[in-house]
């Protein structure tokens, strides 16, 4: 397997250790994530704010970047798979968009064809990876570890564009917890919103969010949350301190990339996938739990 | 599967409670056919509100399973299907105030909704005797915000919603909002946009649940990406959002990525960042989350990137 990896800005600046976690997982499932040489920030859903134009040229970019590998684009972030296939839908379905949007990207040596798919790591898994293969690679069963998956937005809404399971009621990460051993957890806020896009214009408002996005998963018994989304991961864990501020009871509750509870399950340590990073120590419960 | 078993979250006025019906399970009936059923054979103290039956009125829509939908558009087979259960719950839409069972009070959003004046400020081209001259594209733009049916689906999963306080506009206003301002027949758009910018427009949180439940599928958020746009436009840059928006714009024109260590000052200042921001930074720095000193470099292909940023401004001109 072979895909052109699109990490996204956070994996190089504030969410490094889902870089490191992604790579080692990656490597020893023996996928091979070549990353497309020129990437630009997907825009994150704020380019298209000033210039919407621009906002799909830019990811038409990348897309076309990806196509001159001869790969399907592979992220690892919600907000950016967004980004992505929304450009490539807009421009598979719009051929006057498409011609306009080209002409400027001959002028960088560059062509859109639509021959590039767009995946997340989480789909890539199930759909091309195969449960079997992982579960045959499964060192260290998570047996008795409680986790309660939080989707995030992007990677189930809107339906029409990711399209990879029921918006309503998505399986994916309990199919990936469960063949890695680990207990599902349901809760109330499973397919809530983080609100990372607005921490800064809403802050009082995503606290608030933050807040209830742990407590919930709290009160359901779970030992961590694991999310398949960078900026689900930054806003529950780094922001978690200041939501506390607004509650007397205690909402400490650890935060996992998807990577990195596969990766404990694959047999490394938790400092290999840089676990220790977190602002909201996993440590003493994956001790406590796994022994590691 | 023979029996359906629906439990419906009622409310006199006073006092909540939780109460069990069972129907006989009928194939290809809607969300509405239970309630009906329900009022009709077992319990007609049951409240809920419907007239058309035709997807046309927006009245029927009601919560089921934890979704908002339009009760007379939607089959029952579908949520047994997506929740794999016979059992269904029923609740009023959320973010509204709840006057019985699953009535909820429109009264405060239709005051809300009139900030944003959804009426036509006719142009001086168009009277009342010649009428007003719409040509099909310029119609086109104003058919997705007009299928608007008033039924509240939008409102009831907006996650913003759920925790502002009341000021933040409903995505079904700010949607009558841009209808207006888009319209050619209207002379004045930014006394549409206007009262959105000054009730939060820029705290939607991209959660993508209007969008998504629109019965009428009406591309919500895009529109809301428009009124930023106008907004902005219309000289509103200097808040948070405004600013943040424009951070990563000049991000990606001038490095090809974002510069994580600088958008707080980009969208806070300088004073706001050092006094909201420095604790949450020496954590990040302390846990090695993040490294204050790493300034993104230019990536390959930056010249090709403000060529495409240099004809993109001479479209929008």
């Amino acid at each position: 397997m072979r895909y052109g990896f699109f990490p996204g800005c956070t994996l190089e600046s504030a969410a490094e250790e889902l870089m490191i976690s992604t790579k080692k997982v990656a490597n020893a499932l023996g996928i091979e994530l070549i990353e497309l040489e020129g990437w630009t920030c997907c825009g994150a859903s704020h380019i298209q704010d000033v210039d919407g134009f621009l906002a799909t040229s830019v990811n038409a970019r990348n897309l076309a970047l990806a196509e001159k590998l001869g790969a399907p684009l592979l992220t690892v972030c919600n907000t950016c798979t967004l980004m992505l296939r929304t450009t490539k839908k807009e421009l598979d379905e719009d051929k006057e968009l498409r011609d306009k949007v080209n002409i400027g990207l001959r002028k960088s040596g560059l062509e859109y064809k639509g021959t590039s798919e767009v995946t997340h790591l989480l789909w890539a898994l199930i759909k091309d990876y195969g449960l079997e293969n992982l579960k045959k690679l499964v060192k260290r069963p998570l047996t008795g570890l409680k986790v309660a998956n939080f989707y995030g937005c992007h990677i189930v809404r809107p339906p029409d564009i990711m399209g990879f399971e029921n918006h309503k009621n998505p399986r994916s990460m309990e199919i990936i917890a469960e063949a890695l051993g680990a207990e599902c957890v349901d809760f109330d806020q499973r397919l809530a919103c983080c609100g990372f896009h607005a921490v800064f214009p809403a802050e009082k408002e995503v606290m608030k969010l933050t807040a209830i996005n742990c407590i919930s998963p709290k009160l359901a018994g779970a030992d961590c949350i694991v999310t398949p989304c960078p900026l689900c991961q930054m806003q529950l864990d780094m922001y978690q301190p200041d939501a506390q501020k607004g509650y007397s009871e205690d909402i400490e509750m650890p935060i996992l990339h998807l990577p990195q509870l596969i990766g404990l399950a694959l047999g490394f340590s938790p400092k290999e996938l840089a676990i220790n990073r977190h602002i909201v120590s996993a440590v003493p419960f994956l001790k406590e739990s796994l022994g590691v | 599967m023979e029996k359906l078993v629906l439990r419906i979250h009622r409310y006199d006025g006073v006092n909540k409670w939780l109460q069990e019906y069972q129907i006989p399970y009928k194939k290809n009936k809607t969300v509405l056919w239970v309630l009906t059923k329900i009022k009709e054979e077992i319990d007609p103290s049951l409240n809920f509100t419907s007239a058309c039956r035709h997807a046309i009125c927006g009245s029927c829509a009601v919560r089921v399973n934890g979704t908002a939908y339009l009760g007379c558009k939607t089959a029952i087979d579908e949520i047994i299907e997506t929740f794999d259960t016979n059992v269904l719950t029923f609740e009023p839409l959320k973010n509204f105030e709840v006057v019985r069972d699953l009535v909820i009070e429109w009264k405060p959003k239709v005051k809300k909704m009139k900030l944003v004046k959804p009426w036509l400020i006719p142009t001086k081209a168009g009277s009342i005797e010649k009428g007003f001259q719409q040509s099909e594209q310029e119609f086109s733009k104003i058919a997705s915000p007009t299928d608007c049916i008033l039924c509240g689906v939008c409102t009831s999963e907006c996650e913003q919603l759920s925790v502002n306080d009341g000021v933040f506009l409903d995505p079904f206003i700010l949607s009558k909002a841009y209808r207006f301002a888009v319209d050619s027949r209207d002379g004045s758009p930014e006394e549409h946009i206007q009262p959105v910018v000054e009730n939060e427009l820029w705290k939607c949180i991209h959660c993508m649940q209007c969008v998504t439940n629109c019965p009428k599928g009406i591309p919500l958020t895009d529109q809301i990406a428009y009124l930023r746009k106008v907004s902005m436009k219309m000289g509103a840059k200097g808040n948070q959002g405004a600013r943040h928006a424009y951070a990563f714009y000049g991000d990606v024109k001038k490095y090809g990525r974002l510069n994580e260590t600088m958008l707080p000052l980009k969208t806070d200042g300088i004073m706001s960042t050092i006094s909201k921001r420095i604790p949450l930074a020496a954590r990040m720095v302390y846990k090695g989350k993040i490294n204050p000193l790493h300034f993104p470099k230019k990536v390959k292909g930056i010249e090709g990137i403000r060529k495409i940023y240099k004809y993109a401004q001479e479209l929008s001109k």
